[in-house]
């Protein structure tokens, strides 16, 4: 399932939304819903807030896959080169307000990847889930 | 998913400079510049006592977190703090991330935190 987006925060939302219904149907469990919503949401917002400076003629796309035992979401952008994977873990300090969005993304998924293909900007995220309804 | 936003000043008169934030549905990154029109006001006055209700907030994202972070530090730098009661555990677990940062205060419900602000009080009073 593959959707084309405009570069707006509601679009973010819309996605999140789609993800939730889409992992909902393979009857996967609230809490790794919850956790690849949070991942999908600061990934496309990095895409739509940094990448396209919330210019919201820019597009770009998001699909969603069930492989096996993992679920992946992946996002391509014809936004300049860069690579989300590439920010590091921020130190802790007393001012921060802020520079979280790439930890929660590690926090919830297993596998994060960045490449750069055909003009392209290409992140996938792949999270391993046990659907409720399988034998355990 | 909508976000909810009640903003109670001074409740129960524990101290004048107190805001209560109640938050429920999505605070995301679409949702989260209301939060920062609807809080600007108070974070712009004298308050130092800012207490979120996340009873009903059922996802939170970093744009939320940026908004708590800012609080904390506006209310901590006027000696005060940010305290945040009845998160359920999935926006806990995501709150993780910047729980141990100074300023900040987790309490399980509203008798917790009364219970800390009485004694606080009655230190200061000391």
């Amino acid at each position: 399932m593959t959707l084309e987006l405009q570069a707006t925060p509601e679009e973010v939302m819309r996605a999140v939304d789609a993800l939730r219904s889409f992992a909902h149907q393979y009857g996967i469990d609230d809490k790794a819903i919850f956790g690849l919503t949070v991942a999908l949401e600061e990934c496309a917002a990095n895409i739509v807030d940094h990448t396209f400076q919330r210019n919201a003629q820019q597009k770009f796309r998001v699909g969603f896959a069930m492989n096996g035992e993992s679920i992946a979401v992946e996002l391509r952008d014809r936004g300049p080169q860069f690579d989300p994977t590439s920010i590091p873990a921020r130190n802790r300090s007393e001012d921060e307000t802020g520079g979280w969005g790439m930890q929660i993304v590690r926090r919830y998924t297993d596998e994060l990847r960045y490449r750069r293909d055909g003009g392209e900007n290409i992140l996938t995220l792949k999270k391993k889930v046990l659907p409720a309804n399988s034998p355990k | 998913m909508a976000l909810d936003i009640q903003i109670l000043k001074n409740v129960a008169a524990r101290n004048a400079n107190a805001v209560t934030v109640k938050l429920g549905g999505s605070l995301d990154t679409a949702t989260a510049p209301e939060l920062e029109r609807q809080l600007s006001p108070h974070l712009a006055g004298t308050v130092n006592d800012i207490v979120f209700d996340l009873a009903n907030l059922k996802f939170i994202s970093s744009a939320g977190l940026r908004i708590f972070g800012n609080a904390r530090k506006i209310a901590k730098s006027r000696g005060g703090q940010a305290s945040f009661i009845n998160m359920q555990p999935q926006i806990q677990e995501v709150f993780e991330i910047m729980k141990s940062l100074p300023g900040i205060a987790v309490f399980e419900n509203i008798d917790e935190l009364d219970k800390y602000l009485a004694a606080r009080q009655h230190a200061h009073e000391a």
